[in-house]
C-alpha cells in the first residue's frame, strides 16, 4: 500500500537531526529577541522605532504588505492548478498552501504591532467604519486566512486518517490526527464529499487571493499623496504578490527538496513549470512597473516630480534601481537563461531557487520603496523639523521585529513540516489506486455570482427654503433727549434677488445641477458636490431704512447715519448714509446670510441735534438644518448601503461558500458518512 | 422543438423572478443595517459653520499662533497645530509665509480613512479627534495632504495645569502616548462665544475666524467683515484646492505686503 517515497516521506515525520532542533534554536532566539524589541516598543512607545510624523509609516508597515504578498500565490496557484486539474500540481498543492496560510499568520499581526495603542484594536469591531480602507483590510485578510486554511485542511483529511493508523508514530501524535481526520474512512461518498468541497473552495479562492491584495493596495491608493494615488495599484499589487508569492513557493520548494530529500517527488518539471510561471509574472510585473513609473515620469508634474526625482535620481534612486535589478531584471534573465538556453538546463532546479530568492529580497526592498518616499515626499514638506524626521532610518526595535516575523514564519513552517507531511499523500498515488468515481470539479454553487447590480439607497440632503419674506416688525425706539431713530427692514423682492443671483450662476449651472440629480438618483450620495446644497442660496437683499426725527417728529434731513450688525465675534460696519430730507436714510445689505441678528442704528449727532441710536432684530432667513456637508457616504458616521453593500456582500459570500464547502460537506456529511461505515 | 424555448422562457422568468427578489432582499437588508443616524458627538453644540480666514499680506511669521495654540492646547514639544510655512511657490516668485491650522476640510479624506471613527465631521464643520477611540493606525496621517496631524510617538511631557482638567474632545488633553492629534478650532473657546486661540493669539489681525451661515469673519482686532466680501474681493483661494478637500481655511493672497518678506526678516536679522 504504502510505497518507497512515501516511506521516506513518512520517516520525515519522525526522523529529526540535530540540525533541526540547532535550527530551531537559532530561530527561536531571534523570536525571543524580536519579543523583547516588542515590549521594548509596547513600554516606551512607537517613539522608539524610526516612524515620526512625516514618514508615519515604515517597517512594520512594509512586512505586512510583504508578507500578504507573499500569501498570494500559494493558494491561488493551487487554486488555479486544481480548477484545471493540472496533474502536476500533486506534489506541491500542500506546501504552497502552507505557505500562504503561515505567511498570512505574520502579515496579519505586523499592523496589530503598527498601531499605537494595540490594546484599543477591538476598536474596529466596537466602532468599525466599513468607510475605510483599513476596515476593508480586516475584512478581507481575515476572510482569506479562514478560507486559506480550510483550504489547507480540507485535502489533508484523508492523509491524517492514514496517519492516525501507523503505529510508527507516537500516541499523541495518532491520537491528534485522529482527532483531524473527523472520522474519515475512505468511503466512496466521502472521497465525492471531500473531492466537491475541494473544488468548491478552489473555485472562490481565486477571486478572494485577487480581493485581497487589490483591497491591501487600497490603503495607499485610496490616500491623495504622490505615487499612491494610482488606479493601477490595485493590479500592480495583484502582479507584484502573485510575482513574490511564487518565487516563495518554488524557493521553499527548493529548501524541502534539499532539507527533506523530497527528489521523487519535487522533480525537475515541477521547478520548469513554475520557473515559466515566474518568467512571466517577471515580465508582467516589469511592464507593470513601466506604466507606473513611465506615466508618472513622462509627465513629471507638480508634486510627483519631487517624489520621481528623489527616486529616480536623487537619495532613493540607489536602492531603487537596485531593486529593479536584483528584483526582476536579474531574475527575468536567469529564468530565461535556465529554461530558454539548452545547454543552461542542468541548472535549472538551482537556477530558477536562485532567481526565486532574488525575486523575493526584491519585492520586499520594493514595499519599502512604495511605503517609504511616498511618504517623505509630502504636500507641504516638513519645515524646522530634525533631519531624522524626514529622512526614515529603522532602529533597532524595528530590525529586531522584522526578524523576529521572519523567524516565526521559518519556525511554524519547520514544525509544519515536522508534523504534517509536506505533500499529499493521497493526491500523489496513483490516480488508478484513489477510488474517486465521481467527476470532481463541482461547479461553484450557482446564484451567488448572479449578485451584480447593488441597489443603492438615496438620502437628498434638502435644504430648508429660503425663507419667505417678513413684514418688517418695528421697535419702539429708544427715548434720548432730542432726536430719535426708527429702523425697519425689509426683505427685497424675489426679482431683484433673481437679478442679484443671475450674474453669479453660469447659465450651465442649472443643467449640470439637472444632471448631478438624476446621477445621484442613480448613485446615493456617492457623488462628490462641489457646492453645499445651503451654499445655491442666492444671497438675501434686506432693506433698512432708518428714519431720524426730532423731538416734535419732524424729520432730520441731511444727516449720516451709520448702520452696523452684530455677530457673534463682533459687529460688521456698514459705514453711514445721509437722511434726505424725509429724515430717511436706507442701505441695501446683499450678504448670504442666515437667521436672526440685531441690526443697529446710530446717530452720532452735532451741535444742533443730540446723538440716538436704535436697534432693530432682522430675519435673513431661515438657517439650514445642521448636516454634514454633501461629500456624504464616505465621511458619514454611520454604514451607509452604497459602501457596505459590496463589502458586506462580497466577503458574506465567501463566509456561506465556507459555511457550506467545510460546515456543510465536511463537517456535517463526511462525518456522518463514516459513522454510517462504521457504527460504534 | 417547442420544449427547449419554453424552458428557455422559464429559465427567463425564473431569473428575472431571482433578481427582483434578490434585490427586495438587498434593500430590506441594507434598510435595517444601514440606518442613517447621526450619533449624538456628530451634532454640534450650536448651529453654524466655522469659517477661518487668513490674510497672507498681514502675516509677519511671528508665530504667535503657533505659540497661542500650544499655551492653549499643552501642544506636547515638537508638535505644532498650527504651523507656520515659509512657501516659495516658483523661483521667480518671493517666499510668504503661510500659517497652516487643520483645514477641516468639508470632504476630509482623514474621516474618509478613519477606522473607527476617531476623527469625525461636525455638523459645525469642525474635524474633531477623539483620542480616547483613536488606536493609532495612523492611517489619517497618510491620508492628509496637508500633514496637519501629529502623532504622540512616546509619553508626551506633561504639565501640571494640563493633568488638573479632565479630558475632554473640545480642548484635546491631557495628552495621551499613541494616539494622533490635531488642531480642531478651539470649540471649547467657540462653546464661550471666543475667537479661537490661534485668531486671539495674532497680533496681525491675520486670522479671521467666524461663522459662514452669519457670513461674518472676526480678527482679533475686533474687525468684522462679511465672509463674501472679503473672500470674494480679496480673491481668496484654497490650499491644494485641486485635491476637491473643500477646506475651511480659506487664504487672501500675500499682495501688496505690509511686514517684510521672509527673505527680508533674514537679511534684516543677519545685520542686527
Amino acid at each position: 500500500m504504502i510505497s518507497k517515497r512515501e516511506e521516506h516521506l513518512l520517516s520525515t515525520l519522525t526522523e529529526t537531526s540535530g540540525r533541526f532542533y540547532r535550527w530551531i534554536a537559532l530561530l527561536l532566539a531571534i523570536v525571543l529577541w524580536g519579543l523583547y524589541a516588542y515590549v521594548h516598543q509596547l513600554r516606551h512607545g512607537l517613539v522608539v522605532t524610526g516612524m515620526r510624523d512625516e514618514v508615519s509609516w515604515g517597517l512594520y508597515i512594509t512586512n505586512f504588505v510583504f508578507f500578504i504578498g507573499i500569501s498570494h500565490a500559494g493558494t491561488l496557484i493551487s487554486a488555479i492548478l486544481r480548477v484545471t486539474h493540472t496533474e502536476w500540481r500533486r506534489p506541491i498543492t500542500r506546501l504552497a498552501e502552507a505557505i500562504t496560510v503561515f505567511a498570512l499568520c505574520i502579515g496579519g499581526p505586523m499592523v496589530i504591532i503598527d498601531l499605537g495603542r494595540p490594546e484599543r484594536m477591538l476598536n474596529l469591531f466596537r466602532y468599525g467604519r466599513i468607510q475605510s480602507p483599513i476596515l476593508w483590510d480586516v475584512l478581507s485578510v481575515s476572510t482569506y486566512l479562514t478560507g486559506c486554511i480550510l483550504y489547507l485542511y480540507i485535502p489533508m483529511i484523508p492523509d491524517f486518517a492514514m496517519l492516525a493508523e501507523r503505529s510508527s508514530l507516537g500516541a499523541w501524535r495518532r491520537r491528534l490526527y485522529k482527532k483531524l481526520s473527523l472520522g474519515w474512512t475512505g468511503s466512496p461518498q466521502q472521497w465525492t464529499l471531500l473531492e466537491r468541497s475541494i473544488s468548491v473552495m478552489a473555485v472562490v479562492i481565486i477571486p478572494l487571493a485577487i480581493s485581497v491584495h487589490t483591497v491591501v493596495s487600497w490603503i495607499f491608493a485610496m490616500t491623495l499623496r504622490p505615487g499612491w494615488n494610482s488606479s493601477i495599484f490595485g493590479p500592480y499589487f495583484v502582479v507584484g504578490a502573485i510575482y513574490s508569492g511564487a518565487a516563495a513557493v518554488i524557493f521553499s520548494m527548493y529548501v524541502l527538496r534539499r532539507v527533506l530529500r523530497l527528489q521523487d517527488y519535487l522533480q525537475p518539471v515541477h521547478f520548469r513549470n513554475l520557473g515559466l510561471l515566474l518568467l512571466s509574472f517577471a515580465l508582467l510585473y516589469l511592464y507593470f512597473n513601466i506604466n507606473e513609473y513611465l506615466t508618472m515620469g513622462y509627465k513629471f508634474e507638480g508634486i510627483e516630480k519631487e517624489y520621481l526625482t528623489r527616486l529616480f535620481f536623487g537619495d532613493y534612486a540607489p536602492m531603487f534601481w537596485t531593486v529593479q535589478a536584483v528584483g526582476v531584471f536579474i531574475p527575468a534573465l536567469l529564468l530565461m537563461a535556465v529554461l530558454g538556453l539548452g545547454r543552461h538546463q542542468s541548472f535549472t532546479i538551482p537556477g530558477v531557487a536562485l532567481a526565486s530568492f532574488l525575486a523575493i529580497v526584491g519585492a520586499w526592498a520594493k514595499r519599502y520603496l512604495i511605503v517609504v518616499p511616498t511618504l517623505s515626499s509630502p504636500f507641504l514638506p516638513g519645515q524646522r523639523i530634525p533631519w531624522e524626521w524626514t529622512h526614515y532610518r529603522p532602529t533597532w526595535v524595528e530590525w529586531s521585529v522584522t526578524a523576529a516575523a521572519v523567524a516565526v514564519f521559518l519556525l511554524i513552517y519547520a514544525l509544519f513540516s515536522k508534523l504534517f507531511p509536506m505533500v499529499s499523500i493521497w493526491e500523489t498515488r496513483d490516480p488508478d489506486a484513489v477510488p474517486v468515481e465521481a467527476e470532481a470539479a463541482a461547479p461553484a454553487p450557482r446564484g451567488w455570482g448572479a449578485i451584480s447590480s447593488i441597489p443603492i439607497i438615496l438620502i437628498t440632503l434638502t435644504l430648508a427654503g429660503a425663507s419667505l419674506a417678513h413684514a418688517g416688525e418695528t421697535r419702539k425706539p429708544r427715548k434720548p433727549a432730542p432726536t430719535a431713530l426708527s429702523l425697519e427692514w425689509q426683505a427685497l423682492p424675489a426679482d431683484k434677488l433673481a437679478a442679484a443671483s443671475a450674474e453669479e450662476e453660469p447659465p450651465d449651472a442649472i443643467t449640470a445641477g439637472r444632471v448631478q440629480h438624476s446621477l445621484s438618483q442613480l448613485f446615493g450620495q456617492l457623488h462628490f458636490g462641489s457646492k453645499n446644497a445651503e451654499e445655491q442660496k442666492p444671497p438675501s437683499a434686506i432693506a433698512l431704512k432708518a428714519t431720524l426725527k426730532d423731538e416734535r417728529g419732524a424729520p432730520v434731513a441731511m444727516q449720516p447715519v451709520s448702520f452696523s450688525l452684530r455677530t457673534s465675534f463682533g459687529l460688521v460696519q456698514y459705514g453711514s448714509r445721509p437722511t434726505n430730507e424725509e429724515g430717511k436714510a436706507e442701505l441695501v445689505v446683499r450678504e448670504r446670510r442666515y437667521g436672526r441678528y440685531p441690526v443697529l442704528v446710530a446717530y452720532g449727532g452735532d451741535e444742533a441735534f443730540g446723538g440716538t441710536r436704535a436697534e432693530i432684530s432682522v430675519d435673513f432667513g431661515l438657517r439650514p438644518a445642521p448636516g454634514l456637508p454633501t461629500a456624504g457616504v464616505l465621511i458619514a458616521p454611520y454604514a451607509t448601503a452604497a459602501i457596505g453593500l459590496p463589502f458586506v456582500i462580497f466577503y458574506g459570500i465567501m463566509w456561506v461558500v465556507y459555511l457550506y464547502a467545510f460546515g456543510y460537506l465536511i463537517l456535517w456529511r463526511v462525518r456522518r458518512a463514516g459513522r454510517e461505515k462504521h457504527p460504534n | 422543438m417547442t420544449l427547449p424555448r419554453r424552458s428557455f422562457f422559464q429559465f427567463l422568468a425564473r431569473g428575472t423572478g431571482a433578481v427582483v427578489a434578490s434585490w427586495a432582499a438587498v434593500k430590506g437588508i441594507s434598510a435595517t443595517m444601514f440606518r442613517e443616524v447621526l450619533p449624538a458627538r456628530s451634532v454640534a453644540p450650536t448651529n453654524q459653520k466655522w469659517v477661518m480666514v487668513i490674510d497672507l499680506a498681514k502675516c509677519d511669521g511671528c508665530r504667535d499662533c503657533t505659540r497661542a495654540c500650544g499655551t492653549m492646547h499643552f501642544v506636547p514639544p515638537m508638535q505644532e497645530w498650527v504651523k507656520v510655512f515659509e512657501v516659495l511657490d516658483n523661483p521667480a516668485a518671493g517666499r510668504y509665509f503661510l500659517p497652516r491650522p487643520c483645514m477641516q476640510c468639508d470632504n476630509p479624506p482623514c474621516v474618509r480613512g478613519c477606522p473607527v471613527g476617531a476623527t469625525f465631521k461636525r455638523t459645525d464643520g469642525i474635524v474633531m479627534m477623539d483620542q480616547e477611540r483613536c488606536i493609532g493606525c495612523r492611517n489619517c496621517i497618510a491620508q492628509c495632504p496637508y500633514s496637519a496631524r501629529s502623532f504622540n510617538w512616546g509619553e508626551p511631557q506633561h504639565t501640571a495645569a494640563e493633568l488638573s482638567m479632565p479630558y475632554s474632545m473640545e480642548y484635546n488633553y491631557p495628552h495621551r502616548k499613541g494616539v494622533v492629534e490635531k488642531c480642531i478650532f478651539c470649540p471649547h473657546m467657540l462653546r464661550a462665544g471666543k475667537l479661537p486661540a490661534c485668531a486671539q493669539g495674532c497680533k496681525m489681525g491675520a486670522i479671521y475666524f467666524g461663522d459662514e451661515l452669519e457670513d461674518a469673519v472676526t480678527n482679533s482686532k475686533g474687525e468684522t467683515i462679511p465672509f463674501t466680501k472679503i473672500a470674494k474681493r480679496g480673491a481668496a483661494f484654497r490650499l491644494l484646492e485641486e485635491l476637491g478637500t473643500e477646506p475651511r481655511v480659506y487664504y487672501l493672497p500675500p499682495a501688496s505686503r505690509k511686514y517684510p518678506t521672509p527673505d527680508e526678516k533674514k537679511a534684516l536679522e543677519m545685520h542686527s
